[in-house]
């Protein structure tokens, strides 16, 4: 590890909560996505032991149900489970894991509540198949690009295969909602005669996400995903977004070239105190990415 | 995202509570009774005054005299918030408050004595606020100004009952720390028509103080809620001191992000932001009883959309009414040529 790495490992042990977790900022409350992914990178530095505390604090976050909301005093389940599976996963939480998987297959977004009616209203007005079940933010409401690609990603991460019937409804969504003129974006094509733009986060994430379930550079959206994302690195990009991106391009033989390019900008954004903007998670994604890690990088095979 | 429009049994379950009693203002941010105030003269003040131009001195001497005109907070040695709108960001369409009015508005409190100004925003489709701020132009502008910035949708959160939990699916809101301990305020919409609201304008710009985390992007638990009863729960549980609409250019057409620039030329402030909201309408050519949550809001008594309950200070609604082309599925809102 480069000492300019490992320093960030240094920025995020020193603002762990007394609870044994963190916030997306210091001294801020813990909640789950900034504690999964911190947990994430202090394991990849090879400090497992360092990650005991803070994988009690995620525990304490599952419901009994088996699912985990963005902290422990939530009610239900949400999105940032996605970060606890991945973190469940990899430090061998296996029982706490199978739960949160269960959960996560068995997530209610709100494609068998719509109506027929409503069905085709959305598909007049936005253009896309609310039909497709995906994953929501929040259970019970639409699914979105985002949600739908981080439990893509982290699903297959954690060793279910992209043949299970949610991840291919998943990928169907992501490939449904696409911006015609190449990526996505929240997950709105159209706003009645519009198209919506695309935007840098949305399609990083859908990209990654379509990766890791082998879909294949020749699919149509891809290609159009990639040119955008290739556009989008001539301007200003934030910390995050250039993490994802990285991914996302790893993801394709033809982003491949680009990769060396993008980390190294992302490399450049470290402050002096080692972190990311001050911003926990981001720090941790950034970390991740730049060391390569397997939780999140493409395994090989995974191209097609 | 489908809209879930203001049912008849929603309204109903509201209206079976909301008759017995009004909501207080609100539960938060030094909420109290902002119904009648104490002095002589119509219910509520709201001013109206020509703004040409988004040059810092045209935006100084407006937000002046609109402040002058109105019933504005006391800000001395208060921590003051901004809330501005920023649902999104394009180089073409004026989709976010101008940082121009909002860099004239952080002077003009600083010179009237605020402890600490912040603003804050949780953006609604696209969650990349480090990118947002920054093509916005708030980053800069905190930055030059020596103020906070804050990204709502990621701040701490504190869960307050909302004050007609009865009425809604919402029992709770997850109020960001920033909100909750403010001492002022101070909504700063852009003045533009919306998809699914018919206008958005201060009462609206509220969904922005909800973080994503909880609610996700969109806001799309506050749409299955039904858009009119969250942003009546939103403003009913959250005060808003006060109300600056950017009327200098707005957006008509197909708001609040793929609609067009329309020059208006003015700002429209008060402390009530349900009169500032229908004094606003009014300048867009929308009778704001038309408009579902509007009318909720007044139902409830968070204000007054009635001509005869707002004075109207500076230029009179009709010198400067511009009507906002409206997407055919608001074609009703239009008010008829003559009123106030």
């Amino acid at each position: 590890m480069s000492p300019r790495l490992a320093q960030a490992i240094d920025f995020i042990k020193a603002r762990q909560n007394p609870d044994g977790g963190w916030g997306y900022e210091a001294s801020r409350a813990s909640l789950v996505e900034p504690s999964a992914l911190s947990l994430l990178a202090i394991l990849s530095g090879g400090d497992k032991a360092g990650t005991v505390r803070g994988l009690e604090f995620l525990k304490s976050c599952q419901k009994d149900s088996g699912a985990v909301g963005i902290g422990p005093k939530d009610p239900e389940g949400s999105w940032m489970a996605y970060a606890a599976l991945l973190a469940f996963h990899a430090l061998g939480a296996g029982r706490e894991e199978q739960r949160l998987r269960d959960w996560i297959l068995g997530f209610e977004d709100a494609s068998g509540r719509f109506t027929k009616e409503e069905i085709a209203i959305v598909a007049s007005r936005y253009r896309y198949d609310a039909s497709i079940p995906g994953w929501s933010w929040t259970p019970r409401t639409t699914a979105w690009i985002e949600p739908t690609a981080l439990f893509i990603l982290a699903l297959i991460r954690a060793g279910v295969p992209a043949t299970e019937k949610r991840i291919r409804s998943g990928v169907d969504l992501i490939v449904d909602r696409r911006v015609p003129s190449g990526g996505w974006n929240f997950g709105n094509p159209y706003s009645k005669s519009f198209e919506l733009e695309a935007s840098t986060m949305s399609t990083a994430l859908a990209l990654t996400a379509l990766g890791a379930a082998g879909v294949p550079e020749s699919r149509p959206a891809i290609g159009a995903g990639l040119r955008y994302l290739h556009k989008s690195l001539d301007g200003d990009i934030s910390t995050a977004s250039l993490a994802w991106v990285s991914l996302a391009l790893k993801s394709f033989p033809s982003g491949g070239p680009r990769v060396a390019g993008v980390t190294a900008r992302l490399a450049r954004l470290q402050m002096d105190d080692g972190g990311f903007r001050g911003n926990l998670f981001e720090t941790a994604l950034a970390y991740l990415v730049l060391s390569g890690a397997s939780i999140l990088s493409p395994v090989s095979g995974e191209r097609r | 995202m489908i809209r879930r429009g203001w049912t008849r049994r929603e309204f109903i379950r509201m209206a079976g509570t909301s008759v017995l009693s009004a909501w207080p203002a609100a539960a938060l941010a030094g909420g109290g009774p902002q119904a009648r105030p104490s002095v002589a003269g119509p219910l509520l003040q709201v001013a109206l005054v020509p703004c040409s131009g988004y040059g810092p001195e045209t935006l100084a001497a407006a937000i002046r005299a609109g402040w002058r005109s109105s019933r504005p907070p006391d800000l001395r040695g208060k921590r003051v918030v901004i809330k501005p709108n920023m649902v999104d960001v394009s180089p073409d369409r004026p989709i976010h408050t101008d940082p121009r009015l909002i860099e004239a508005l952080v002077l003009h409190i600083g010179e009237l004595g605020a402890r600490e100004i912040v603003l804050a925003e949780g953006t609604s489709h696209n969650r990349d606020s480090e990118d947002l701020f920054r093509r916005a132009g708030y980053e800069a502008l905190a930055k030059r100004r020596g103020i906070r910035l804050v990204d709502l949708n990621y701040d701490d959160v504190t869960p307050v009952r909302c004050v007609n939990p009865k009425a809604t699916l919402l029992r709770e809101i997850a109020v960001p720390r920033t909100i909750g301990t403010s001492e002022v305020l101070i909504s700063v919409p852009k003045m533009k028509t919306h998809k699914l609201a018919g206008i958005t304008l201060s009462m609206k710009n509220m969904f922005g103080i909800l973080p994503g985390m909880v609610y996700g992007w969109p806001k799309n638990t506050l749409h299955w809620n039904g858009i009119p009863l969250s942003i009546c729960e939103i403003n009913g549980t959250v005060k808003t001191h006060y109300s600056i609409v950017d009327g200098v250019v707005g957006m008509e057409g197909h708001g609040p992000i793929m609609g067009t620039a329309r020059k208006v030329g003015v700002l429209i402030m008060g402390d009530n932001a349900l009169a500032v909201d229908a004094t606003a309408a009014r300048v867009m050519g929308i009778e704001p009883g038309r408009v579902d949550y509007l009318a909720m809001a007044h139902r409830l008594r968070l204000g007054s959309l009635r001509p005869d309950d707002i004075g109207v200070a500076g230029e009179p609604v009709d010198r400067v009414r511009t009507d906002f082309v409206l997407d055919p599925e608001y074609a009703h809102l239009r008010a008829s040529r003559g009123r106030g």
